[in-house]
Parts: C-alpha cells; structure tokens; sequence
C-alpha cells in the first residue's frame, strides 16, 4: 500500500475540510471497498479521513413513515435495527444479505452508496423505495443520485450523512448472489408506497436502474402474476463469465416475482 | 500377511491443541534472524518473447540486495526443473517430448505468472515496488490456452520441437478387442465430456526460508512443501551440490492436495539466492500469485464410448483424452491425463475390453500437476457419466445398470483389462449398503414436496474405485529419551490429514503406551533418510505400515531385554499390554523398565549397547491398494433460475481397516466438498484471446462454502481388509472427490430428465442449466 | 508511525505503526500474535478474522490505526488464562472440526461472535454465519456441528 496521511474526523465539518484540503483525499468509512482496492495498488489517496467518531453520520431514527440512517451505520446495524425489522423487513434482509458477518460489521451504508457499485445491495433499496441520500450541502433525490458504473451525483469532498428511508406500503428484495464473489449477480428491489411502484435493478448492468415495464406491470397490480410474459430487454445488460445479458435479463423478471411475492408474504 | 494389527478408535487429534490456540507454526510464522525478503517478477503475458530486462531502476530503490534474472540463471548453467512422470513412452514407442524448463525464463515466457526475475530487498513491500520497477520489453506471441486448440495445425506453437504441442501420445489396453467389440455390439454409446481446469486452493498459500551457512556450505530449506525428501533430491540435483549439503523441511503445512507436491522455481533460486546475500531469504506467495502459479489440476477432455450388448451387459470401453499439461512439464508432466487416469479406467465394472487413449498437450497456461486424486477422479467420472447416459438412452433402470455389470465378489481377485489388480472388496455390497442408507422408499415422496415448490429432485447412485498412489517405500524411527519420550520419525507428510495422531495411535497402541508420551517428527531431511511425503493417499497405508513395522521391531528388541532381565529364554517372552512376562516363570518386566535398561549398556545383553531400543525400519508396499465405495445424492433444481442445491448425500467406502474413523470421516467429507466444487462451481479459466488468468482471485474462483453443502452419512466397509499392507488398510484421501462429482452431475441430469437435457459441462453452473432447459424445450 | 495502543486479549498493549499497516500485520509482526492468518489478498476467505469491540472483522481489512484504542480478542486469547479451553474450540476439538488448522483462528473467532449474538443457532444459521470463512479441509459439516454443540454446552455455563 502506499502511504498516506491518516486524518480522524470529529464532525461534518471537519471531515469535508479535511477531504478538500489534500491533494487527493478520500473518506474512509468501513474501508471494506477502499482498502482491498488500495491493497492491489487500483487507489492511492495522499489522505485517508477517517468518519468513524463523526457523531452526526450515526445513528437510526424513526419519525413517522421515515427510517433515517447515520452514513457511518454498518450493514449488520440496519440488519438488526428492531424497528426497521417491523417497518421496512426487505431493508434488512437486503443488509443482512450484504457479503458476510465480518464485513457486515465494517462496511456502512454511506460508504456503499458513494462507491456505487454496479454489483452493491444498497443502491437497489434506496433506488427502489425511493430514498433521498442527504449530504453536508444538500439532499439528493434518488432517481438523481445514480449516475453510472462507480459514479454518483456526489461532487469532490462532499460528503453523505445520512439515507432517508420513506417506509412503503410493501416491499420485497431478492438478490442472485455472484457464485464466487456472492455480490449480486441481479438484485431486485420491488416496492409500493403512494407514490407508485418502484423496481429497482442491481447487477445487472452498469448501474441500478429502474426496470420501467416491469413497474408499469406491477401498477396495474401488484401481483407476481402480473409480471407473467413481461420481459426485460437483454440490450443494455452486463454479459460476464456468471452470467450472460439474456440470462440476467431473464432472472430479472424472475427476481422480480419473487420480490413482490415477498413483499406480499410481509407487510412492509 | 496373516492377522491384522486393529487400531480403529476415534482419537481426538493431539495436533489440535496447539491449532486450536493459535500455536501452529506455518511458513509465514517461521522468521530467521537478518532475513531478507524475496519477490518474483512474472510474465504478464500468455506468450512473449523477452526482448530486453533492465533492472537497473530496481536495483537503486531502496533496500535491494540482490536481482537474479533469467539471463543470469541460465549463464550460471543450474539444472532445469525436473519432469518424472512415470508414463514417458509414445504410443509408437518413441520417447515423450520433455522441453526444457528453468526456473526463471530468459527468452521467452509461456504462461501468465511465468517468473523471469527474482529480487531481494530488506522488507517484503521493498521487495515488491523493486519486482515492480523491473523493465522487461516483451514481443508478444500468439498463444493457446485451450486443450483441444493446442493440437490444431493453425495453433500456437509453444516450443520448436514439440509439433503440435504433443507431448506424449498415449495408449494403453486392447485395442483390438476394443475395436472389434465396437464393431459388432447391438449397442454403442459415446459421449463427450470435459474435466474441469481447478486449483487447489490449499487456505495457507506457499512461502518458503532459504539460508546457506558459507562456514559449511550447508543449505537449509523450510519449505511450505508435501514433498520434502524427493525434492530435496531434485532441487540438489538442480543447484548441483551434494544432497546432503541441503536440508528440507516443513513447518506446519496448511493444506496442500497435491498443491504443494511440485518442485517449484521460487525455492530453488531463493537458495541460489541465498548463498550470493549470506542471509536467509524469505517468500510467501500472495493468493492472486498462488492463482496464477500453483499447479492446477484436471483439464482433461474426453470422447467416452461404450459398447454392450443387448442385455445391458458391458463388452468394451474406450476413454479418448487430450489432457491440458501447461507450457511445460511439471513435475509428474503428462502422468494425470494419461497412465493417471488410464490405471483405473473401467473402475468397478467388468468389462471385458478397455481402451485408454490421451493425448497430453502443451498450452499457455501453468503446469498441470496432481491435484487430489491425478486422474482417478477423471476415470470415475468418465465411466459414471456413460454408465448413466447408456441407461437413458436404452430405457434401462440406471441402477439396475450398474448392479447388473459391477465386478462380483466370487471373480476376485480381478485384473481388469488396464490391468488393475483388484484383490479385494465387495462391489455390490457396498453399492446395496448406499442404497438402503439413502431412503429409497421414501424418495417419491420428496420429490412431490419439491414439485410442489417448483423445484425437481434427482436421485443418483455412483461406485467408484480408485488407488492408493504415491511413493512405495517408507521409513519410520523410535528413539526413547531419558524423560520418558518416546520420538517418532516419519518420512510421510501430514498437511491436516492428522498423522500426528493417527501414526502416533499405531506406535502407542503396539507399544502399549501412552499417546501423550510421543513426540512426533515429521517432513524433515534430517529425521529420517528417506520418505515419500504426501500424496495418493499413502500416509496411513505406508507410512502406518512402516511405524507398525517399527514398532513391532522394538518389542523384538525388548523381549531380547526382558530375557537377560529376568534370566530368562527369549522364547518364553511375551509381550502383552505394555509387559514383557515370562512364561514359564511367570515373572515379568514393564516395557518401561526395558526403556529405562535399553540406555545403560551395563543392563543389556552382551550384543547390546545403550540406545539399543532406538530402531528404524523400512517398508515398503508391493502394490498399490484399491479404495471403494460407493456415492448416493439428491439434488434439487429450481428450473426457472438453474440454481442447484444438493439437498442430501449418502456415502459408503472401503478403506479396508479404518485406523480412526473420525479423520477418515474427515477426508472423506472433504474430498467430497472438493468434488461438488468440481461439479458445480470451480473453474480456472484463461482467456482464449490473451491468454489471460480470469479467475485469478477468490472473487472469480468459486470455492464451495459452508452454505453450499449438504449434510453428509458417512459409513465404513470394514469387511474387506486387504492383505497387501499389515494394516488391512486402503488409502481413505482422495476417495472423496472420486465419487461426488459424477453423483452429483447424474443427480443433476435425473432431475432435468423430463426436460430432455442429457449431458451438461462441468461445472453445472446456473446459467448453463437454465440455457440446457430452455434449450432443449425450444 | 503513530503510537498505537489497544487492549488485546485483556492486557493493554503498545506499539507503532505507519497508518498503512493492516491490523492482522500488526498483530502477527508488532505484536508476534501469529495465531491470526491470511490467506488472501481480497478480503474473502476470513483467516484473519479477530473480535473487534465485541465484533468479529476481517483484520486485513481494517487499518491498525483504526483500531486504536480498542479492544480485541485474538485466537490466542479466546481460552483461559489458566489454558482451559473455550466450549467453540473444545467443541472443535471433540468434532474434528479442523484439519490443516489454517483456517481455524478465524473459524473459531466467527463462531465465537455467532454465537454471542445468535446463542441458538440452527444448522443453516451457522452455515450463512460461516460465509466469510473458507475451509478447504473439513468439507465444513464437522465445523457446523461444533459450533452446534458449543451452543448447548455453553448453555450449561
Ligand atoms: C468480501 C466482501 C464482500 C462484499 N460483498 C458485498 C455484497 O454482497 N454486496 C454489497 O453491496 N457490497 C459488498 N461488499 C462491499 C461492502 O458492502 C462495502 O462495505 C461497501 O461497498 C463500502 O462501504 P465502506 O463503508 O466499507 O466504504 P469504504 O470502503 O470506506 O469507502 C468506499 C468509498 O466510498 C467513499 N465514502 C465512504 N463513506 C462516504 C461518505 N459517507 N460520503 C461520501 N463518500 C464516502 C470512500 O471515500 C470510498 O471511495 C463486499 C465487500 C467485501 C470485502
Ligand atoms: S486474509 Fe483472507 S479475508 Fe483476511
Ligand atoms: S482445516 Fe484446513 S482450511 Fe480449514
């Protein structure tokens, strides 16, 4: 590894100055994706700032159909967040389905979702419930958040604090673990809330995405039935060793019907 | 041999405490005061010319000792690497091509990771950023990774005197009958069949301490190696210094399968390495170099024909092979593809004529080596998936197949038409026993459960064979220490398979004595003067032979004690629970006395001196034994995703007498999982274009994990003990994975049988299972 | 380098490190705990796996400095003072749940945390809990069965 300055951060405040103030500083949550990737020799940031004691990113609150969670909370946190249990199961599920216990017990959700990758849980449940990531500047929609493979609507330095979850009416997520990596090979995150139905996609491509015509069927009823014939194009899909495009786009309606069914075996 | 010495008890492993605690002492905990780092420069092409190395960056950085290059290795003038495969001769019998191998290349690279360079710095991360400041200027080649590409007259050519990348064109069987046969049989099936390309993965990656003490000349190596004495030979024989200026050893080794069998580059050029620096030099692989420089295993591509007649009964078999050797011989080169996997072609059935073809082939890739079980798993499969493919096509009951054509017992002993002599089992017994443990009754009624879910269950039952392998002869020693000791020396080589506990058991028992009063010694030159190490499951079966040899050698010697003890004829001595008794006088004398008495020369017989009870011996086997049993497995498949669960597996093996039932248990269980890996989730794959390792990490590797596997019955055989060692016992190692691979694959295609799907690819990984499906009822 | 201290395995101690130094290269060369392995370079196979804070991590996935000030418990750490061995690693022990042994620390270490927050586990319950842990040996049933048997006899304690 190469080396670097190590900085801990005390606040929002201090940790943003801190990234802005070297010449390629990165933030350092859980470090379950920067220091593998540092370890091969892929990052070498001059400064690591270090988010561990900023109180502000901690913590999960409840208020009224909002979960709020601290971007520095750990997978296996929101898995076994009792009240997110009762009010939002697939989001726990989806945590608690997050690689292992170990790196359950690092990595953070803020730390997942600036990473973005085209492989991750996270971004299919704050896609798919239609979440709003909040930052120290501003707070970001999550239709705006996802921009692309590794890449999010996160300016240099700026920082997430926390995810606001609003809690739908149901939800399920089912995720097709990479044989190997166990990363999703298709993540499907299915939901209704009174705003709509939202499908969100991982894995299969090169970011989350939206699959519109299975939500368009789900709108008409939100039923797995109603996602019998209703395929997903192939075009725009990963093709990979694990998985070819026309076999993900074919689990994506597959997940899919079993995210709804999940969704309707549990009230979200 | 008449009677069989029994040892079957269940020990708790004496090796346990100190891995449990965090005590062991693996190659990375091994340090050497002053030592130096090493760090290998590697091909990052499949195929290259090396045109230029400039290692002068390198050599400024800080803390650089020393950089051996390719150039270098080849101007000092050092042995290549070593090939000593037992099958050599073509089938025209004309020599096999054996190119020559140096441990760094120099001009050109034919493997990705192939090392060209070596440095030494003071910290491994300084070792490192040198390797990495090396300048190498390759012209890169065209390049074959893929076994039936190589020998295509428009492929790579590897080497200038190896035309079409053949290394050795093999044959063994009958041909003519096998042909004959083919010709006239109311039924010929033939199918083709791939055997997967897998690394071992042993979980501790290999390292090794190089030293060499100028005042002596003497070499010491500690080694993360199963091979310790024959290696010592071959890298002495290399470095061109008497063998016995190099002592080898190894610390505790954490897993190896035949991983670590090879005689490797890295080791031989540290200790070059380390008579230039005057320090010790160390080296432990990280898991991606493992990847791309461990031996693989497998690689093997079939055509597999059966011809039997029109009552289902076998009348001949032919295996045609091309199987993957990498860019050059390893150690046991083109063995696995062809004598390896040709010994036990036909496995348990009687078949009258057996044809075993290969073609053992070069490619960009790295040395193919043993990887657990070196061809048997192969012949098992490729036999199993026939068997099972003949039932389906002719409508036969796969089962009533199998019983109707394995060996019985009255034609033992049998030599089957590769010439395997099989002098001892019970065929249908063992394959009754799978059966009647698997619940065939209620079986129907599981797979409605599963139809109600979605999912499809399949049943399969597979009987295997293999043999036990490696080196036949093996030494063992007792040395009695003042305090009480008792050291025993072994040449075998325990990498978790628990020897230290299970050859210990055969010395205490036969001694009468405590476990807890041997110490163990074990994969050490100076130890013992030869020693076959690990591999082909020989451990309890020669190295078990040689301490009970040893062991009843030292009662020979203690009766000769007690005698002169008591004032009596050696005749009437008897030794019984750890007492030597007169048995005319009744008096008696406890071995322990006798120890104590064997280190005072004044207490002895005349022809005795002290140390007299300290005893070697040498044994070695006649044959080969022939390990069986027999496989049962349901699975269940979701049709809609391909996703596989093995639900249930059942198993019975005859080990012939089981030493400790709970490490064999043990093997077993792992070679099983090993197997299942093998079926549904391992591959190495290299990319046809580049030549490229894509599955050079535990992220693209798949290994089975606690989740992927089913809950295993495990039954022992014992009624027939074999006569060719004095145990009665059959190698229990590498059976596992004999058995489980095609069990789980027949399982797999019996589910998929109202599909249409008769024949997958291994591994059966989702995606190809759902296109199977959907292709076959397209 | 900074200096680093850390209460490992009950007895405070300190050292210096350079912020890139991974905490499982801490334990085994500043602090010679060399109970605690690595097998790979990508975060996968759970060799390294130590308690941290009462959590079990991957060590070769946590920077040292990170773990100022914490406390962890280490392979070496998990019997006795007086040697009695933990019910997880007598259960190992009594089931045969090793072989090599070179990924047992960090089987003990997961099982250990699995069941302080899962004290009765089922048999697919230990099997996911294990899914950082990679055994190439045991074929993993006797390692289930030891962390199911631990369970019931540390009920007793
Ligand atoms: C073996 C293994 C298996 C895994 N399997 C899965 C899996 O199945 N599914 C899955 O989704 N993930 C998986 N992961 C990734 C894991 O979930 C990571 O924890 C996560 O992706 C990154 O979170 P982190 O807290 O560790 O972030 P870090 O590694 O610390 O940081 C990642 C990136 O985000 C930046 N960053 C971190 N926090 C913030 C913040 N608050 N604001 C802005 N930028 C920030 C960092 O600067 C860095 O660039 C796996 C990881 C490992 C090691
Ligand atoms: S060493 Fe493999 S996960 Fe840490
Ligand atoms: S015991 Fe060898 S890897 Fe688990």
């Amino acid at each position: 590894m190469d080396t670097f300055t190590f900085k801990r951060a005390a606040s929002v405040a201090e940790a943003v100055a801190a990234a802005t103030a070297g010449v390629d500083a990165k933030f350092l949550a859980g470090g379950q994706t920067l220091l593998p990737v540092m370890k091969q020799g892929l990052a070498a940031p001059s400064d690591l700032v270090s988010l561990a004691r900023v109180a502000a990113m901690q913590g999960i609150g409840v208020n009224g159909g909002m979960i709020s969670i601290g971007a520095m909370m750990r997978h296996a946190d929101v898995a076994a967040h009792g009240e997110i249990k009762a009010l939002l199961p697939a989001l726990s599920v989806l945590a608690g389905g997050i690689a292992d216990p170990h790196v359950r017990n690092r990595g953070t959700i803020g730390g997942s979702l600036a990473n973005n990758d085209p492989a991750a849980d996270y971004p299919a449940a704050v896609l798919g419930l239609g979440a709003t990531v909040v930052t120290d500047r501003r707070r970001i929609a999550a239709d705006d958040f996802f921009q692309g493979m590794f890449t999010t609507a996160l300016e240099a330095g700026e920082l997430i604090t926390r995810v606001e979850f609003p809690v739908p009416e149901r939800a399920g997520y089912i995720k097709f673990p990479h044989p190997a990596s166990r990363y999703a090979l298709v993540g499907v995150m299915a939901s209704k809330s009174a705003q709509g139905v939202r499908v969100a996609v991982t894995g299969a491509g090169a970011c989350v995405f939206r699959a519109t015509a299975l939500e368009q069927a789900l709108a008409k009823s939100f039923t797995p039935g109603a996602l019998d014939g209703v395929a997903v194009g192939a075009d725009d899909l990963t093709s990979d060793r694990a998985g070819s495009a026309s076999y993900r786009a074919h689990l994506i309606t597959v997940l899919a019907k079993r995210a709804v069914a999940r969704a309707l075996e549990v009230r979200s | 041999m008449t009677e069989h010495a029994r040892f079957g008890k269940s020990q708790v492993r004496v090796e346990d405490q100190r891995f449990l605690t965090g005590q062991g002492r693996y190659i990375d905990d091994v340090n050497r005061p002053k030592q130096k780092h090493a760090a290998f420069v590697r091909s990052p092409h499949a195929h290259a010319r090396v045109v230029t190395m400039d290692v002068s960056a390198a050599r400024a950085l800080p803390g650089v000792a020393l950089i051996v290059t390719g150039a270098e290795w080849a101007a000092r003038g050092f042995g290549p690497l070593p090939c000593r495969s037992p099958s050599k001769v073509n089938r025209d019998g004309t020599p096999f091509k054996e190119p020559t191998r140096h441990c760094l290349a120099s001009d050109t690279v034919r493997y990705v990771g192939e090392p060209v360079a070596m440095v030494v710095a003071g910290t491994a991360d300084e070792a490192r950023r040198a390797a990495d400041a090396v300048i190498v200027e390759y012209a890169e080649l065209a390049s074959v990774t893929d076994r039936a590409a190589a020998l295509g007259d428009d492929a790579a050519q590897l080497w200038p005197e190896v035309p079409n990348n053949l290394c050795l064109d093999f044959e063994q069987g009958n041909r003519a009958a096998v042909e004959a046969a083919m010709a006239t049989a109311k039924h010929v099936v033939r199918l083709d069949m791939g055997n997967n390309r897998l690394t071992a993965v042993p979980m501790e990656p290999r390292g090794a301490i190089a030293d060499f003490d100028a005042a002596t000349g003497q070499y010491t190596l500690v080694n993360c190696s199963q091979n310790i004495h024959a290696n010592r030979d071959l890298m002495a024989s290399m470095l061109k210094i008497d063998k016995a200026k190099l002592h080898h050893l190894a610390p505790d080794i954490g897993g190896g399968f035949g991983a670590k069998n090879s005689v490797y580059s890295e080791p031989v050029v540290m200790l070059y390495a380390a008579s230039k620096v005057g320090c010790p030099i160390k080296w432990i692989a990280d898991r991606t170099e493992a990847f791309l420089s461990d031996t693989h295993g497998r690689d093997q591509q079939s055509t597999v024909t059966l011809a039997l007649d029109e009552h289902g009964k076998f009348l001949a078999l032919h295996v045609d092979t091309v199987g993957n050797v990498g860019a050059a011989c390893g150690t046991m080169g083109p063995f696995t593809p062809t004598g390896g996997t040709a010994r036990t072609t036909g496995s348990v059935y009687a078949i009258p004529a057996i044809l075993y073809t290969s073609k053992a082939v070069f490619t960009n890739t790295v040395q193919t080596d043993p990887y657990r079980g070196a061809g048997r798993p192969e012949a098992v499969f490729h036999v199993e998936r026939i068997v099972e493919f003949a039932a389906r096509t002719l409508g036969i009951d796969p089962v009533a197949l199998r019983r109707q054509n394995l060996i019985k017992t009255e034609q033992l002993p049998y030599k089957t038409a590769v010439g395997l002599e099989i002098d001892c089992g019970d065929f249908p017994a063992v394959m009754e026993r799978v059966l009647a443990m698997s619940d065939r009754p209620g079986y129907a009624a599981r797979v409605a459960t599963s139809r109600a879910k979605g999912l499809r269950r399949g049943f399969a039952v597979t009987p295997y064979l293999e043999t036990s392998g490696g080196a036949p002869h093996e030494e063992a020693r007792l040395a009695f220490r003042a305090d009480g000791t008792v050291v025993l020396s072994v040449g075998t080589h325990s990498t978790g398979m628990g020897h230290e506990t299970a050859l210990a058991q055969i010395a205490a028992d036969t001694l009468g004595i405590d476990l807890t009063r041997i110490r163990f010694v074990q994969a050490d030159t100076d130890a013992t003067s030869i020693g076959g190490g690990h591999g082909g499951s020989r451990g309890i079966e020669v190295g078990g032979s040689a301490v009970l040899k040893v062991a009843r050698m030292v009662i020979e010697k203690a009766r000769g004690i007690a005698a002169h003890l008591l004032n009596s004829h050696v005749d009437d001595i008897t030794f019984k629970a750890g007492v030597l008794s007169d048995t005319k006088t009744g008096q008696s004398v406890a071995l322990d006395a006798v120890i104590a008495a064997a280190g005072d020369t004044s207490r002895l017989p005349q022809d005795m001196s002290a140390g007299a009870l300290d005893t070697t011996a040498k044994f070695e086997r006649e044959t080969y034994t022939v390990p069986n049993g027999a496989h049962a497995c349901e699975v269940e498949v979701d049709p809609e995703t391909g996703v596989i669960a093995v639900d249930k597996f059942w198993c019975v093996d005859d080990f012939g007498s089981v030493i400790n039932p709970m490490l064999a248990d043990g093997q077993v269980m792992g070679g099983i999982v090993q197997g299942l890996g093998q079926a549904l989730l391992e591959e190495v794959v290299y990319d046809p274009q580049t030549g490229q390792l894509l599955t050079a990490s535990l992220l693209e590797y798949a290994l089975p994990r606690a989740d992927h596997v089913p809950r295993m019955e495990i039954a022992f055989f014992e009624g027939a003990p074999t006569k060719r060692n004095p145990l009665g016992a059959k190698g229990s190692g590498e059976a596992g994975c004999c058995g489980a691979t095609p069990v789980i694959v027949n399982a797999v295609l019996d589910a998929l049988h109202e599909y249409g799907v008769r024949h997958i690819e291994m591994p059966l990984t989702s995606e190809k299972v759902w296109s199977a499906i959907t292709g076959a009822s397209a | 380098m900074t200096e680093l201290s850390m209460t490992v395995n009950g007895v405070v101690r300190r050292a210096a490190a350079a912020p890139t130094v991974l905490l499982s290269t801490f334990l085994r060369e500043s602090l010679k705990l060399t109970g605690t392995h690595v097998g790979c370079d990508t975060s996968q196979c759970g060799a390294c796996t130590v308690i941290v804070d009462g959590r079990s991590i991957k060590s070769c996935t946590m920077l040292a400095v990170e773990a100022d000030g914490a406390a962890i418990t280490t392979i070496e750490g998990v019997a006795k003072s007086d040697g009695t061995l933990h019910p997880v690693q007598e259960a190992f022990r009594a089931h045969h749940a090793l072989q090599c042994g070179f990924c047992t620390p960090g089987m003990v270490m997961a099982s250990v945390a699995l069941l302080a927050h899962t004290p009765n586990p089922t048999d697919a319950q230990v099997r996911h809990g294990l899914e950082g842990n990679m055994c190439r040996c045991t074929g993993y049933q006797n390692i289930v069965d030891a962390v199911l048997a631990a369970s019931q006899s540390m009920k007793g304690a």
